[in-house]
């Protein structure tokens, strides 16, 4: 799944290798760059830094770009924790701040959150329990609600919702089903009642007779900083150079990200170019025009210059808190170093 | 109730292993069978015991077994065939649980062969807590039980060490003094032919067929008064079967 | 002794064999042979936990590879005291017990077919055959959608994990049964089910009760894939979610669980066995 060396050498030849398969110009060789590894999951809200490597923003900094591709979030967080890979982008799960905890890992950044003006995160219903009066998600009392795991972020928006509804937590029943593909053959087999989900997910389910749309996350939890970028905590003490000029070109490729998909800013020609990059890692088993309306389709916005909303990640961590999920000494100042973006 | 053999011809695939074998076991009648190894002997027993069908010939019942006989025609078994995971009794009392015959009537017949051959005290044994001249003890009070027409017994005594031999052998002719039961005897064993048989059947080398038959008439129980008799017969039976032992333990075995 | 007479260190000729200067024969047969040594398994289990909590103490082994045996503890600890273990166990345990059962039932009687009939022997032998290595996490899916997440699911994938093993368990032992003993039945008119029931099966029993064993472990390494799926409550549904939130003491805690599962399984099978097997010793 991923790879463990860190020997330089070989780091420094597989993106060597990389940025020759990009077609790009690749002159790091005569600086000798320092070389990081990112961990991506094959999701368009991962595409910034695809961006910014493809387009030689990290070269600009001096960064040579390995990208390691994951199955889930949780390997990804023990990837970093262990310092086999540098830089991740995921939400905020039980298992992040559990490693923060350890001193392991931190998080120096925001990426996706929601917004009023751009369409989120969708609460969806199975036809069957829609029918039988589950039509908005203040009526989700007693009903079943998937989530991958207990402390995913899915568990997070369904209590989200619940104390916004003003009924008990308790009230919804979490079923866990480890991964994606098993919440949604149990919602669209009538398994499970709810789920909320990203909008390019959702809007695929809708299509379909089996799901309805009941509710938008937005309208449940302000602001919702759902993705943040993390490192390690080796990372921040040793080499504050290093995550700055990733966080720098990070930056770009954010800006390119929101102009292609979220904004709509650029044009055609432009859109095709960036989208090709990304279908590298995003929706790579399918030909390209099959996947470009898929990478652009309900891209949500990811904060500029990676500014992170330190109220929402604060409530996040008393949900945890709160829930028995993580250990209750657990500080803002252990979960996220502050000094590298703006917060607010 | 005798038992009569009609030209019982046998073969295994192409192997001929029996050929025109004719003989009768009467009423009370021990008939000992030996013969070199291979030539068929426990084939036929198993045709006898209807576990095998003969390629050609009958095997015949005249007379009605006596009527409070179980399993007419029993075997008694070389390796003793008891079911480790049963005690003594229970080894007997497997062959008498399917016979309606009532609770009081097995206990009765269990007491009675296990007295009859001296296991009552080994009632609670397992098998494998035995020596190996008590487990064919309980075979044969196991084969007694169903109190049979005629005893089929191969070889039952070959397992067993030559003191524990003479013993059984002992044992069996005054338990046949008891009861006058029918058997027919398989063994290599001359002496044990001579000891038990009233008649003796000398088979050749495959393919079997009789090559003689010899008869004892000194009663059973007086044998071992004859010892100058009894030696002469077993060494006439030696000098028939010489040749043969010779040339079956020369042959290539074709099988197995 | 005449033989030795060239070599100078041979005794002198001239002594008379009785006069020879006598010694005791060397021991040689010390070694290979395995004594009981009761004391030592603990002692080992000590030592490791003892060594692995210094190493974890003094940051050898960091706290993000492995909890100290104490935090693991301590985690197995809250478990008691907030009476949780009640709920997981229980929960698990139904499980266990009703997939395994039926498994093994079922298990028994299909190969018992397999084993007494050649139609059930052509026809269902090769089908388990090519079922058997299938591995049953893969069919997770499909089970949610034949038993759906409820129990069902659970139940089904112990169950299949535990029937194939059984199935083969008993047939082998079938197989294996002492012909003369089925023979011996036949010769005394037994009728075919008694020879079935006395005298096959509990020759098969030794097989089959060692089919448990491989069995009752399979359902304990299914337990953790079965309750991947919509499980609230059970050993398996807390250790994922403590792998989720990576909680690694109670990761640990978890597992220890499953170990000392297995234990008292192993331990349950061994007393069935001096039970039903008693004649063996
Ligand atoms: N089921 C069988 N199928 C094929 N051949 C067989 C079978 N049973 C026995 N034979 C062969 O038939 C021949 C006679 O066998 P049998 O066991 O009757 O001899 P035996 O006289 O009892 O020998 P022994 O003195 O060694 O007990 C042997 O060559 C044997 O290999
Ligand atoms: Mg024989």
């Amino acid at each position: 799944m991923f790879k463990m060396t860190r020997r330089t050498t070989l780091r420094r030849m597989t993106s060597a290798m990389l940025a020759a398969s990009l077609g790009l110009g690749f002159t790091a060789a005569a600086h000798a760059n320092d070389t990081i590894k990112i961990g991506i999951l094959s999701l368009t809200s991962h595409s910034p830094s695809i961006i910014a490597a493809g387009k030689g923003y990290f070269g600009e900094q001096g960064l040579d770009v390995e990208f390691v591709s994951f199955q889930a979030a949780q390997p990804m967080a023990v990837a970093i924790a262990s310092n086999d890979i540098d830089f991740g982008m995921t939400a905020i799960s039980g298992g992040l701040i559990s490693l923060a905890e350890k001193g392991a890992i931190k998080i120096i950044g925001g990426a996706l959150q929601e917004t009023p003006e751009i369409d989120g995160q969708k609460i969806l219903a199975a036809k069957a329990a829609y029918d039988a009066g589950l039509t908005s998600p203040d009526k989700l009392v007693g009903h079943s609600f998937g989530v991958t795991t207990q402390g995913s972020s899915f568990h997070y928006m369904a209590h989200k919702i619940a104390d916004k509804a003003g009924f008990d937590r308790s009230e919804i029943r979490i079923v866990p089903m480890q991964k994606v593909p098993a919440v949604i053959a149990a919602l669209k087999s009538g398994q499970i009642d709810a789920w909320s989900i990203v909008p390019n997910i959702a809007g695929a389910l809708t299509k379909g007779p089996e799901v309805v749309e009941i509710g938008k996350v937005s309208d449940y939890i302000d602001n919702y900083q759902v993705t943040t970028v993390f490192t390690s905590t080796k990372n921040v003490t040793d080499h504050k150079d290093l995550v700055k000029r990733f966080l720098a070109g990070l930056a770009k490729g954010i800006d390119d990200y929101n102009a292609a998909y979220v904004d709509k800013t650029l044009g055609a020609d432009d859109v095709a170019a960036i989208s090709e990059m990304v279908h590298k890692y995003v929706y790579a088993d399918q030909p390209m025009d099959k996947a470009a309306p898929r990478i652009a389709a309900g891209a949500m916005r990811i904060n500029r210059n990676a500014k992170l909303n330190l109220a929402s990640v604060e409530d996040q961590l008393k949900w945890f808190q709160s829930e028995k999920l993580v250990p209750g000494g657990v500080t803002m100042d252990d979960l996220v170093d502050t000094e590298f973006v703006e917060t607010f | 109730m005798e038992l009569i053999l009609e030209k019982i011809n046998h073969s295994y695939g192409d192997m001929p292993v029996l050929t025109d074998i004719s003989l009768s076991v009467g009423s009370g009648e021990i008939v000992c069978v030996v013969g070199p190894s291979g030539c068929g002997k426990s084939t036929l027993l198993r045709i006898i015991g209807g576990l095998e069908r003969p390629t050609s010939g009958e095997v015949l019942m005249s007379g009605e077994p006596p009527a409070d006989s179980l399993n007419p025609l029993t075997y008694v078994f070389q390796d003793f065939a008891l079911l480790p995971w049963r005690t003594v009794e229970g080894n007997v009392r497997l062959v008498l649980e399917d016979h309606r015959i009532g609770r009081e009537r097995v206990g009765a017949v269990v007491d009675d062969v296990l007295a009859r051959t001296k296991l009552t005290e080994f009632a609670a044994a397992y098998p494998r807590q035995l020596s190996g001249g008590m487990k064919q003890r309980v075979a044969i009070a196991r084969a007694l039980s169903v109190n049979p027409a005629v005893m089929l017994m191969d070889e039952p005594l070959s397992a067993l060490d030559s003191q524990t031999r003479d013993l059984l052998m002992d044992d069996l002719i005054e338990l046949w003094t008891q009861v006058r039961f029918s058997a027919c005897y398989i063994t290599h064993n001359l002496a044990e032919a001579v000891r038990l048989g009233h008649r003796i059947v000398v088979m050749s080398r495959r393919p079997g067929r009789i090559r003689d038959i010899v008869e004892i008439d000194i009663p059973l129980s007086e044998r071992p008064g004859f010892p100058t008799e009894t030696a002469a017969i077993q060494r006439r039976l030696w000098e028939m079967m010489r040749d043969e032992a010779r040339a079956a333990d020369r042959e290539l075995s074709d099988v197995a | 002794m005449s033989l030795d007479r060239s070599l100078p260190s041979a005794a002198p000729a001239t002594e008379k064999p009785g006069a020879a200067p006598t010694r005791p024969v060397p021991f040689r047969g010390s070694g290979f042979t395995h004594r009981p040594h009761r004391h030592v398994a603990p002692l080992v289990f000590a030592a490791l936990l003892i060594l692995w909590e210094i190493g974890s103490r003094t940051g050898f082994i960091s706290n993000i590879s492995l909890p100290a045996p104490t935090e693991a503890a301590e985690a197995m600890a809250d478990l008691f005291r907030s009476g949780m273990i009640w709920k997981h166990l229980s929960a698990s345990l139904f499980r266990l017990t009703v997939g395994w059962s039926l498994g093994t039932l079922l298990g028994i009687a299909v190969g018992l077919a397999i084993g007494l009939f050649s139609v059930a022997r052509a026809g269902l032998s090769p089908l388990v055959s090519a079922l058997f290595p299938i591995p049953k996490i893969a069919l997770l899916p499909l089970f949610i959608v034949w038993f759906g997440i409820g129990e069902g699911s659970k139940v089904a994938t112990i169950l299949f994990g535990s029937f194939f093993p059984t199935v083969i368990a008993t047939y082998g032992g079938v197989d294996n049964v002492d012909r003369s003993l089925i023979r011996m039945g036949q010769s005394f008119g037994l009728s075919w089910s008694s020879i079935v029931r006395k005298i096959i099966i509990p020759g098969a029993l030794p097989a089959i009760l060692s089919g448990f064993r491989i069995s009752a472990s399979i359902a304990i390494i299914l337990l953790v894939a079965a309750e991947m799926i919509g499980a609230e409550y059970g050993i398996g549904a807390y250790i994922l979610m403590a792998g989720a939130l990576y909680a690694i003491d109670q990761l640990i805690a978890g597992v220890a669980l499953l170990s000392l599962l297995g234990l008292a399984v192993a331990w349950l099978i061994g007393r069935a066995e001096k039970m039903l097997l008693g004649w063996r010793i």
